[in-house]
């Protein structure tokens, strides 16, 4: 076991090695003046723009350029954001907690929710039940996610006001920046750092700014989770172990969820884990309409002004993050599977 | 003799898209007691659906639509029958791997990879023996020399002793989803491994204790066709039902499992139902034969017979087309091909590939009579009745 996860860990070296190449000669086919533009504010400055490229070497080769990031990188400079105004590394930590805050909600609440949807519909394929989960996660998935959002702001916010948007109401936001000392940002994480300060007013307030988001990208997502766990009870159900365990004398319930629910849920690992990989990189469309200042609203608004060393930051988060996903989901396989050896 | 299970004009249907699929169409088939029964036929024929019919355990889209299936548990009381269609899930729960028990055509497939093989062979017994378990551990339980720790055994005396009494109590319910206290069924789990680990070194498997650990892949095709046979034969069933449980093991093992086969019917159980399309097996194990034909019963007879002296054009042709060793030329073969069952043909279903075929053949169905010495067939060469 633990040889495997170091082996897995050397393996990340060379994954970001690659997506940084990959990132980075993209990048690179932009034009030495286009990316110096982006430093560049006013009519008055275009004219240092030659000035720009010859400062930052703009126009070397590629991999004198790319040798010079990972120069930087490896002394833990990541850069300057533009976007943010600081320091790429610091910017980070202000946005990924709100990223990771909506996802540690809406997570679980994806993959449940799809698994029992799943079997609900799997088991009763067919039926009423199964008819209108399946048209439910149809429409979900199909409907752009923005339009979605734009929807639900609409009718909630717009004829209702509930459910603001945002992170947190404008009263709470002056309160915690006016007494620094009241309040300490243990997390970045409001619902958690509002229970940590004992403030819960502040905790139930973040999480009323959580409910349209997740309730977006839930029912975005669900729909994917759903449709792997029905068409995954309807295979196992139909093979012959099922067969054994009915003549048997096994009733439904144990057939459906001890023997079919548990090896239709090895694909499922796979969505769900990607799922909730891929959100950590944040929905950009959920963090824009609902303005959340999150990973997904920074990698958006960086990528509008060719913003690089945010780009190439998210690029190796990402890597990051779908090497350990994949770590724990062959862990997990394991675990489900006796099959499945580590090693 | 008499009767074990009686089917009577039993149809099974199944609704596909190409349409409705005509599996069984008024199968009439009478098993004894103390009897080795061979159902032979091609492929698709319908003796699959025959026996998963019976056990109700025909999967989506197919139904048994109509007919009867009567069994008579008891060898001695043949007029109390149970008609079996008619039953309510719960008493076929009850009655599947208790009563009839059945084995799998594909070793490889017919246990649930990522369970073990001992809690595999256990349901057997949590399913059909739980009360039994319950009042032979509340009996250890309650004898002075039980070695469990005090409090504890404490605890478990009136839980066993209120399982032994009803097994499906409320508290006992409840007990299993609070977690720790969901543990108080350890004992009758560890009851029920050791009469799997009993019942696999029954059947020849020197290593049980190891075997109950393991996994399905990790033993070999015939090990696998002898623990589906421990789980059929865990609750000593009256009738065993084996679908084609020879058919993809190789001749060796075949050999050994039908040898097993045959040693358990004389010890264990009373009756073996035997679905094969090897003639040679049948023609070494069975006592009485059946012969299916595009979801028709045509030829049932003991099995000396219907070798020395098949009646029906069907059996005959399939006894032609078995190779022997001291044939001459090339080997025989049916003429034309299995009908298709969404639209098969009128009247003898048998009749486009029969050789001795009539008018009335192409009309109706000949009804299943018997020609003497217990030798039902269903041709018109025999009879002149119809059965419709």
């Amino acid at each position: 076991m633990l040889p495997f996860i170091i082996r897995r860990f050397f393996f990340l070296i060379f994954v970001l090695f690659g997506v940084s190449v990959l990132i980075f000669g993209i990048l690179m086919t932009f034009s030495p003046e286009r990316r110096a533009a982006a430093y560049v504010t006013t009519p008055q400055q275009a004219k240092d723009i030659p000035k720009i490229i010859k400062q930052f070497g703009l126009d070397d080769p590629f991999y004198h350029q790319y040798f010079r990031w990972i120069k930087e990188v490896a002394k833990g400079n990541l850069g300057w954001s533009l976007v943010a105004a600081r320091p790429v590394g610091e910017a980070f930590w202000r946005y990924f907690p709100v990223t990771l805050e909506m996802n540690l909600f809406a997570a679980p609440i994806v993959i449940f929710f799809g698994i029992w949807l799943g079997s609900v519909s799997g088991i009763h394929r067919d039926t009423w039940v199964d008819h209108s989960t399946r048209i439910f996660a149809i429409i979900g998935w199909s409907l752009p996610t923005f339009l979605f959002a734009l929807i639900l702001l609409m009718v909630f916010y717009g004829y209702f006001q509930a459910f603001s948007p945002g992170v947190l109401s404008d009263e709470l936001t002056l309160f915690i920046i006016d007494n620094p000392d009241k309040f300490t940002p243990y997390t970045g994480m409001y619902t958690i750092d509002g229970i940590l300060n004992g403030r819960l007013d502040i905790a139930l307030d973040g999480l009323h700014h959580l409910v349209l988001p997740i309730i977006t990208y839930v029912i975005v997502v669900v729909a994917l989770n759903m449709r792997v766990m029905r068409s995954g009870i309807i295979e196992e159900l139909s093979k012959d172990y099922v067969l054994t365990a009915r003549a048997k004398g096994a009733d439904n319930k144990t057939v459906n969820f001890k023997h079919a629910r548990r090896n239709a849920l090895l694909p499922v690992v796979t969505v769900a884990g990607q799922l909730v990989a891929l959100s950590m990189e944040g929905s950009v469309s959920v963090e824009v309409v609902y303005n959340r200042h999150g990973i997904g609203w920074w990698l958006a608004e960086s990528a509008t002004q060719l913003d690089m060393p945010v780009l190439m930051c998210i690029c190796l988060f990402m890597g990051v993050v779908f090497v350990i996903t994949n770590l724990i989901l062959d862990i997990m396989y394991a675990v489900i599977d006796p099959r499945i050896r580590l090693n | 003799m008499t009767k074990l299970v009686q089917t009577i004009d039993l149809i099974t249907n199944f609704y596909t898209y190409e349409g409705v699929v005509r599996a069984l169409d008024k199968v009439n088939l009478t098993i004894e007691h103390g009897t080795t029964f061979g159902l032979v036929g091609e492929s698709g024929c319908g003796k699959s659906v025959t026996v998963r019919s019976l056990l109700r355990i025909i999967q989506a889209p197919g139904k048994v639509e109509d007919g009867e299936v009567w069994f008579f548990q008891n060898a001695q009381q043949d007029t109390e029958g149970i008609e079996l269609l008619s039953q309510n899930e719960k008493y076929m729960q009850a009655l599947r791997g208790d009563s009839i028990s059945m084995i799998f055509q594909e070793p490889n497939a017919a246990l649930n990879p990522i369970m073990s093989i001992g809690d595999q062979v256990s349901e057997s017994f949590l399913f059909h023996r739980k009360q039994e378990m319950c009042r032979q551990i509340s009996d250890t339980l309650y004898s002075p020399d039980c070695q469990i720790f005090l409090p504890v055994k404490k605890l478990l005396q009136p839980l066993y002793r209120l399982a032994a009494k009803n097994t499906g109590a409320w508290l006992l319910k409840f007990l299993s989803r609070v977690p720790v206290f969901k543990y108080w069924d350890r004992l009758l789990k560890r009851e029920a491994l050791r009469r799997s680990v009993d019942i696999i070194a029954k059947l020849g498997i020197s290593n049980a204790e190891e075997i109950v650990k393991s996994y399905p892949h990790n033993l070999s095709g015939g090990m696998k066709q002898r623990i589906v046979i421990a789980i059929a034969l865990a609750c000593h069933p009256v009738l065993l039902i084996a679908d084609e449980a020879t058919s993809n093991l190789d001749v060796t093992i075949q050999a050994q499992i039908l040898e097993l086969l045959r040693e358990l019917r004389q010890k264990e159980i009373s009756s073996v139902l035997l679905i094969t399309h090897d003639l040679g097996v049948v023609a070494e194990t069975c006592d009485r034969v059946g012969v299916m034909y595009a979801g028709q019963l045509c030829e049932v007879a003991n099995v000396k017979d219907l070798f020395g002296n098949p009646k029906h054009p069907y059996t005959q042709a399939l006894l032609h087309s078995v190779p022997r060793l001291s044939q001459k030329g090339p080997l025989q073969s049916i003429e034309g091909s299995v009908p298709n069952l969404v639209a098969p043909p009128r009247g003898c279903r048998f009749h486009p590939r029969c050789p001795h075929c009539k008018e009335i053949c192409r009309k109706s169905f000949p009804m299943l009579v018997e020609i003497g010495n217990h030798h039902f067939v269903a041709c018109y060469l025999w009879t002149n009745l119809s059965r419709d």
